[in-house]
């Protein structure tokens, strides 16, 4: 939750920080003087005109705040309300600056652009353990779910620091940077937790080349907003921009990419801290085994420090769709996305709870100017309407059935037209709940061959059915192999089940998902796919394995680059120490 | 913040609740619902004795009253500022009570008449810049006028004194002339040489310098432009009002004059228009004289009263119309009387005997 939604509305009326716009002056204004108005009557008729005196601080008093937060707006100090004291002129010139004048469309000295975040949604820095030492610290990721004891949390901000750090001490090491997984893959009781967002420069760029050399603790969103002034984009990366690189590169991600797949297709080289501190540079020639080993490698291997990245062209893209049963998805896909070059963005939406029928998006390359002013997505500080539809589709009867037949057919009447940045850009804080503590929203993720698509299908509908699971979404992506890594999960083409649900944070609740989980990776594994490990831990370790036939190799590697078992997580705690 | 918008809503309801609520059906009460007027006084006369150049519209004798009700109101507040600063003045029931005088006017006449599309905007006009006007007074006086008013209301800043002249000098002023003429500019420099700038109460002399000072602007500017726009789209007024009368009477009232005497003994006279009218009709009623066509006219004709609460007029001669009770003097009510040409002679004799005042004869 972001400051401004904790706030009472007492803070928009009665101090005098921060920026409002046009519309929420006027609606502000029209609550004020309605709410004067309706008191005073009410005081006047039941207790005598004496009584209204009381209401007028309070009137005066929220005046005077809101005009000023809306003179900060067009930069001016409130000092400027003086003005009204000129007759007339003062007046006009007060109503145009507060009720009609645009407001900056930048960042000012007295705050940001009113409902644009000043950034994209970050995890704390660790919250100090209540008892605890004063070094220890709760490592937690978004999901709320995870949260672990570490004895330390070091930020270095050069890679010489890290380095030092790691040569001079012993203990285990776990790593993190946005902390966005939702497993506690970022956090091992008892361990160093090292919080890459220090390590946040670009390297080399080269715009002729299309290539990019970051420090891992860089986020998408900061690539983007460096390599957009060159009308490049991002090769490959997630539909969230908050994360790392270094997160995304130890899970191997993918987005909605046509003709890509996992991260790793778009990596040149990387750099490793390894468990004596020492650096190595990894790539498909130089160090195979450790490229191959710690992309996707949960950071068992080191820290990835750096990474060269592939770029591609800024282009405009529009929105299609096509609504369809999921019989015919395959055949669809196959006719008309997969080998399509103009297509540059796409998935498929499975609507709950029968699964059966779906949207299938693509973004195609245009030539028509986008419908969007910016090139990058600006930041809101809130998301209310997507909090509401969430809480609709999720909470109400009938809501999916309303999601389906009403509130998206609506959505996709426009046809909008984005720059491959924007639509690579997304926050988030969009998907933030009010509140995480008694409900929480959270992703798993199954990998299956192409030709069992709807053979899986139709098994997770029943699952999910049967366990009468709240599934908000299941998105389906498509990946080309991965023919290197050692934990890939697209060992041949694959499509991706991007489950999207909500879940109850009491224990009981968590079994119950631990056993779904389970049900759903040996349906995976029985037609040769996988199931994603950035989430929780409920797979045995056997179903692991079958999942991940490579696993053993990674750990004999492991073993010998990392003998003390250093750097750890809930993943390596889970799987390696058996 | 969703919470803003529903409150907004919310309390905008309320709002609007509380302001309709009951109150509005005693500043303005009407004889009946719809038309009250008996329907064969609602014509227009098909062969006037009147020449052509001094015949005017039937339907414009209900159609005035909106435009005099902006004389009314002025002349209650002027009353009022002699023994009260203005900032208590209750401005929104006067907005009332123009409106829904208006909506009694239209009442009587819609049926019966075309729709006179230039008066009722001339009267649109008129009728929401006035309701700007008391609507912005009626908030300032509300917020800023109430926390520097003297204890009671008292007028005793030399800046009260002034505003009591100065709507007193506005009224007498358009009782006789269209309100624009008034010259707003030349009182901007006596407001600073008429009032001190040190004194017992020194931020209501501040404050009401303000406002007087922003009233008077405003005003200036906003004359000015209306002047442009009157006579651009309206011809200029005539300021006599022809009659009828069976008799040439003994004395002619002031500034009339007789133009033409019939066979029959009748009179064709020129009697001054708008304020002077009621005085002059009524001096020729004195010396026992019956008209016969007011403006080319002999069917319906709108008089005003001011008479006590207890006044219950009564007579086949005039039918009431609506009543307003003057709010910043109880006890004392406005009645709306309409009669005919031909009646308005024992109408007048009538009320007078009843030593009720004639507010004013709305001569079309």
């Amino acid at each position: 939750m972001r400051l401004k939604d904790k706030l009472p509305l007492s803070y928009l009326l009665f101090t005098l920080r921060g920026r409002i716009n046009r519309s929420t002056y006027w609606l502000v204004s029209v609550f004020i003087w309605s709410t004067f108005y309706v008191i005073h009557t009410l005081l006047y008729d039941g207790f005598g005109e004496g009584a209204t005196y009381v209401l007028y601080p309070l009137l005066l008093g929220s005046l005077v705040a809101t005009a000023t937060k809306r003179l900060h707006d067009t930069n001016r100090s409130g000092y400027w309300l003086s003005v009204v004291l000129i007759p007339i002129v003062g007046a006009i010139w007060l109503i145009y600056r507060l009720g009609l004048r645009r407001g900056d469309k930048e960042k000012n000295v007295f705050g940001t652009v009113p409902n644009e975040a000043a950034d994209y949604l970050k995890n704390d820095n660790g919250q100090p353990v209540p008892g605890g030492t004063t070094s220890e610290r709760i490592i937690n990721d978004v999901t709320h779910l995870n949260p672990v004891v570490v004895t330390d949390v070091f930020r270095p901000t050069s890679v010489a620091e890290l380095q030092e750090r790691i040569r001079t001490t012993t203990g285990p090491i776990s790593v993190g940077g946005g902390r966005f997984s939702m497993g506690g893959q970022t956090a091992s009781p008892n361990s160093l937790h090292i919080d890459m967002r220090g390590l946040n420069q670009v390297l080399q760029f080269s715009k002729e080349a299309k290539t990019i050399q970051v420090q891992t603790g860089i986020r998408w969103c900061d690539i983007q907003r460096y390599v957009d002034q060159h009308d490049l984009s991002i090769k490959i990366m997630q539909t969230y921009a908050n994360f790392t690189v270094g997160g995304s590169l130890s899970v191997n991600v993918h987005g909605r990419y046509m003709g890509h797949g996992p991260l790793i297709l778009s990596v040149r080289s990387i750099e490793l801290v390894l468990a004596d501190g020492s650096l190595v540079k990894a790539s498909r020639t130089e160090n195979p085994d450790i490229f191959f080993g710690a992309i996707g490698g949960y950071n068992g291997l080191g820290v990835i420090v750096s990474a060269e990245l592939d770029l591609e062209d800024n282009i405009a893209v529009e929105r299609q769709f096509q609504k369809l049963t999921y019989s015919d998805y395959r055949q669809y896909f196959f006719d008309s996305v997969r080998d399509n070059n103009e297509a540059v963005f796409h998935n498929g939406d499975m609507y709950p709870p029968a699964f059966t029928n779906m949207r299938a998006v693509t973004w195609v390359k245009t030539t028509k100017k986008p419908t969007v002013k910016t090139r990058l997505m600006p930041l809101r500080e809130s998301y209310p309407l997507e909090r509401y539809f969430m809480w609709a589709f999720t909470e109400t009867m009938s809501g999916r059935w309303r999601r389906e037949h009403i509130v998206d057919p609506l959505l996709y009447m426009s046809k909008p037209v984005h720059w491959r940045n924007y639509e690579a850009g997304y926050d988030v804080a969009e998907l933030e709940p009010r509140s995480r503590s008694s409900r929480t929203y959270v992703l798993q993720e199954y990998f299956v061959p192409v030709r069992h698509f709807e053979e899986f299908a139709q098994k997770m509908s029943e699952i999910f059915n049967r366990y009468r699971v709240n599934v908000i979404n299941v998105s389906v992506r498509h990946a080309l192999p991965d023919a290197g890594s050692y934990l890939a999960w697209a060992r041949e083409e694959v499509f991706a089940f991007v489950v999207y649900y909500k879940q109850r944070t009491n224990n009981v609740a968590k079994n119950e998902v631990a056993i779904w989980t389970r049900e759903l990776i040996d349906t995976a594994v029985s037609v040769g796919g996988a199931y994603y490990l950035p989430y929780q831990p409920h797979a045995t370790s056997e179903q692991f394995h079958q999942a991940y036939p490579n696993a053993k190799k990674l750990f004999a590697i492991k073993k010998k680059l990392d003998p003390d078992f250093r750097f750890r997580n809930v993943f390596w705690d889970t799987y390696y120490q058996l | 913040m969703l919470r803003l918008p529903i409150l907004a809503v919310i309390m905008v309801v309320l709002a609007v609740f509380l302001f309709f609520r009951g109150k509005r059906n005693n500043l303005t009460i009407p004889a009946g619902k719809g038309c009250v007027v008996p329907k064969d006084w609602l014509v227009s006369n098909p062969h006037p004795v009147t020449p052509k150049e001094h015949i005017r519209p039937a339907d414009q004798t209900f159609l005035t009253y909106p435009e005099w009700f902006l004389v009314h109101s002025p002349a209650e507040i002027a009353d009022y500022a002699q023994i009260h600063t203005t900032t208590t003045f209750p401005y929104m029931s006067h907005v009332r009570q123009i409106w829904q005088s208006y909506g009694i006017m239209y009442d009587q006449i819609k049926e019966a008449f075309p729709f006179n599309t230039g008066y009722h905007i001339m009267i649109w006009v008129i009728g929401v810049s006035t309701t700007v006007e008391y609507a912005l007074k009626a908030l300032y006086e509300t917020v800023v006028g109430r926390l520097t008013d003297p204890p009671n209301g008292d007028v005793v800043t030399d800046e009260d004194k002034f505003n009591a002249q100065f709507t007193q000098d506005y009224v007498d002023f358009i009782r006789e002339l269209p309100w624009y003429e008034f010259d707003f500019t030349s009182r901007i420099p006596r407001l600073f040489r008429e009032t001190s700038f040190w004194g017992p109460h020194f931020f209501r002399k501040c404050e009401r310098k303000y406002m007087l000072l922003t009233e008077l602007l405003v005003k200036a500017g906003y004359g000015y432009l209306i002047k442009l726009g009157t006579k651009a789209a309206y011809d200029e007024a005539l300021l006599t009002t022809a009659v009828i009368v069976d008799k040439v009477p003994a004395t002619l009232p002031a500034k009339s004059k007789s133009l033409k005497t019939y066979p029959d003994g009748s009179a064709l006279l020129l009697l001054p228009r708008y304020e002077a009218f009621n005085p002059a009709a009524s001096a020729l009623v004195q010396q026992g004289v019956t008209f016969r066509e007011i403006a080319g006219n002999n069917s319906a004709l709108l008089l005003t009263t001011l008479g006590p609460e207890s006044w219950q007029p009564n007579l086949p001669d005039f039918q009431v119309v609506f009543t307003q009770p003057i709010l910043t003097k109880p006890g004392l009510k406005r009645v709306a009387l309409v009669t005919t040409v031909g009646r308005l002679d024992k109408t007048i004799r009538y009320v007078q005997e009843q030593q009720v005042k004639i507010e004013h004869v709305y001569d079309y």
